[in-house]
């Protein structure tokens, strides 16, 4: 059945590799996926491990329902301490590489030590290898997946592979499985680099039984009417993700010249519909696909039609990649975005971060701070499209001074760069943003300070926040599963309720995480998406399990704790600039100067902003400076960590 | 357990509200939602005057592709005045947009 995928721990400086079954007094703790993860993580990390050293441990999973009948169970999470913060370290990423580790037995790998030269590690149907990766290494993420299967000679195998970025350090590199799902954030590809770790591969043809699979396929033709049905999706599987770039510029929500501006003018040409008409060949509604068991299909294909690039073929780009090459640099061209793209999923490196990183040296160039000294010359000035996609390059293979620089991440960086550069750094906890600005919506500037991962969207973001729901559907969204009567506001301007709504999605994601569904299938961006009152029948259905809705809430709620218990253990205090819940000055000093009439000329106000943290801190059970109570421990069955139970 | 019982979760019972053929203006103090009339490529909102180009997804699925920047900078440029206006900082309201 489902429940019997078993967790393999792999020692690379001995190759001494262990099976054993999860026990199921775990799995109704933890679920599986980050959640289990976050356990392992706060279990087996020595406190204050050296994240790129050998006892960090790299957790790599798929959830509780990955390979399933349910829908969308195609999320691959990965767990380690992150090289780039210091604290937690977690990303996920959609494809098919969970389900097919499902299918060759497993679901949880805990990987430590370090090998003494480049290897992979090989999984098939219960059986699992340590290989020779010397001959992968410098190859490209895509090449490597390539190599591997020509090597073992079977084109159904399925990699979790590092790039050069992984291999050079890069705090921010991804792991990567297919042409563009990455696992992006937090320097994952950089903990299995460290590891002479090139690659995961996976191949499965063991059958998972479904306790209930008459009642499980039938439920699910109803589920997936829910999610084919929403607007959001029907958009996406048009547009992919970059079809929430109209209405976030639209009204100011960008972050644009790093943080200078809020809305990105006139950036017509890298509007979604534009990249379409221009990658004509492959891009565009007819050329949409999609990952495992998912009816959306957000994931647009693309030939680069004209430039130094023209003909690469690649996926994407994502929203994150229009940010990354257009609109926080400042670059307008549909050529470079889909340039960046091309090569960040190449190199194997976090286009948020990378794209971030380059924006911030573009405003201190601009401001003096650094020079064509320590450019080597380039002339890093915003919207110079050469000098960005240069900067790629040099920072992924660590070339000269800046792009080595670069590389170490964002408070490193601003710590040798000196004067005052770290002022214009936007990131919380060592992790820049994504290229949203929160100063127009005070909801989601709390979601990122005090998101677990750092600065992040994907965590707690109360994206619906920005539909102007009328307080009615709020209310029975936010009052469910457990009771809420507090104030909500349709107004994404308003500092009122928004600590329960971040709270709410802070355990919407990490019970979506635990289950490996994508966030496409909940209330992320869509607010008539499935959420804790329908997981329990697709839970049950298809593995036999049974929880209410609330008991699914109360795991999401421990796993959280889990997760901020490894944070406080690894340093993370309430208002520390860089490991701590707090936000950049500018978001409390520098007015906004772009956007809709209500949007324009706006701050964070701090003292209502300290406000929202208080109370949010409070609706999670943790004191004034952000540590769990000894009641929420004690209520979460949380007081005996670490138990290493696995 | 929830499938004990017939009743619509929330998410459910909140589909009935999805309407298709409209979009909502993008100003965050309007969010006036707009019918485009089929196959229009600009809308402007009746009530706060910002204006869009729109994108057809399909027939009857409407979206804001973006804005129209002339018009929607210019009533921007007005509201951050009158901000910096109300707090005594003329200066710069004439470098902010």
């Amino acid at each position: 059945m489902a429940l019997d995928r078993k967790i393999a721990y792999i020692d690379l400086s001995t190759g001494k590799i262990e099976t054993r079954p999860i026990p199921i007094e775990v799995r109704k703790k933890f679920l599986g996926g980050r959640g289990l993860d976050a356990y392992l993580l706060y279990n087996h990390a020595p406190q204050g491990c050296d994240p790129l050293g050998p006892d960090n441990p790299l957790m790599i999973s798929g959830g509780i329902l990955t390979a399933t009948c349910a829908s969308a169970t195609a999320r691959t999470h990965i767990m380690a301490k992150s090289p780039l913060t210091g604290l937690l370290g977690s990303a996920n990423m959609g494809g098919f590489f969970a389900p097919e580790m499902a299918w060759a037995g497993f679901h949880h790998l805990v990987i430590k030590g370090k090998a003494k030269s480049p290897v992979y590690i090989w999984i098939h149907n219960g059986r699992i290898e340590i290989r020779d990766a010397a001959y992968l290494w410098g190859k490209s993420t895509t090449e490597t997946q390539w190599a591997i299967r020509e090597e073992l000679g079977d084109e159904d195998i399925k990699s979790a592979v590092i790039g050069q970025a992984g291999e050079k350090l890069v705090r921010y590199a991804n792991v990567m499985t297919g042409i563009k799902n990455a696992a992006g954030r937090t320097g994952m590809g950089a903990v299995m680099g460290s590891k002479n770790l090139k690659a995961v591969a996976v191949r499965g043809t063991m059958d998972i039984r479904i306790a209930h699979p008459v009642d499980a396929l039938e439920h699910n033709k109803h589920f997936i009417d829910g999610i084919t049905g929403a607007k959001v999706n029907k958009t996406q599987g048009a547009l992919g993700t970059p079809f929430i770039w109209g209405a976030t510029n639209s009204w100011g929500g960008l972050r644009n010249r790093n943080f200078q501006y809020n809305q990105m003018e006139y950036a017509d040409d890298i509007e979604p519909e534009r990249l379409d008409e221009i990658a004509t060949e492959t891009i565009g509604p007819h050329h949409m696909t999609g990952c495992f068991g998912c009816q959306v299909h957000c994931r647009a294909q693309y030939k680069i039609p004209s430039g130094p690039y023209a003909g690469k073929y690649d996926e994407g780009p994502e929203y994150t990649s229009q940010g990354a090459f257009g609109a926080e640099p400042d670059c307008r061209k549909a050529e470079t975005v889909l340039a960046g793209n091309h090569l960040v999923n190449q190199y194997g490196v976090d286009n948020l971060e990378i794209g971030s990183m380059i924006a911030w040296a573009m405003e201190l160039f601009e401001l003096g701070i650094i020079t064509t000294k320590e450019t080597d010359g380039l002339d890093l000035r915003f919207g110079n499209d050469e000098a960005l996609l240069e900067m790629v390059h040099r920072i992924c293979l660590r070339k000269g001074w800046l792009g080595d620089v670069l590389a170490e991440g964002g408070i490193p960086a601003s710590e040798k760069i000196g004067k005052n550069s770290f002022d214009y750094l936007i990131q919380v906890k060592g992790m820049n943003n994504l290229h949203s600005d929160e100063r127009g919506t005070p909801g989601l500037a709390l979601n990122i300070a005090t998101a677990s991962r750092g600065s992040d969207h994907l965590r707690s973001r109360p994206a619906i926040d920005l539909y102007h729901l009328p307080e009615k559907v709020m209310r029975k969204i936010y009052s469910s599963p457990v009771p809420y009567d507090g104030p909500l506001s349709s107004e994404h301007t308003d500092y009122e309720g928004k600590p329960w709504q971040v709270f709410w999605h802070q355990n919407c994601y990490m019970a979506v995480d635990c289950l490996g569904i994508c966030k496409y299938h909940t209330v992320f961006l869509g607010a008539t998406l499935p959420n804790f009152e329908d997981w329990p029948k697709v839970i049950y259905y298809n593995t036999g399990l049974e929880f209410t809705p609330v008991e699914l809430w109360e795991i999401a709620e421990r796993c959280n704790n889990l997760e901020r218990l490894f944070n406080l253990r690894e340093g993370l205090t309430r208002n520390d600039l860089k490991k701590g819940d707090m936000l950049n000055h500018r978001y409390f000093d520098e007015p906004t100067r772009r956007g809709a009439p209500d949007v324009v000329g706006r701050t964070i106000d701090r003292q209502k902003f300290n406000k929202m943290v208080d109370e949010f801190y409070s609706h999670c059970g943790w004191d004034k400076k952000g540590v769990p109570t000894s009641e929420t421990m004690q209520r979460l069955g949380l007081n005996q960590e670490p138990s290493h139970l696995l | 357990m929830a499938n004990d019982t017939e009743k619509l979760s929330a998410s459910e019972s909140l589909r009935e509200t999805r309407t298709f053929g409209k979009v909502r203006c993008h100003n965050p103090s309007c969010m006036e939602r707009l019918e485009p009339s089929p196959g229009v490529d600009h809308i402007k909102c009746a009530t706060c005057g910002m204006e869009y180009r729109i994108f057809w997804v399909r027939p009857d699925l409407p979206r804001i592709r973006g804005p129209v920047w002339e018009v929607n900078r210019k009533i921007a440029a007005e509201a951050l005045a009158r901000k910096l206006e109300t707090s005594g900082n003329k200066s710069k309201a004439k470098e902010g947009v």
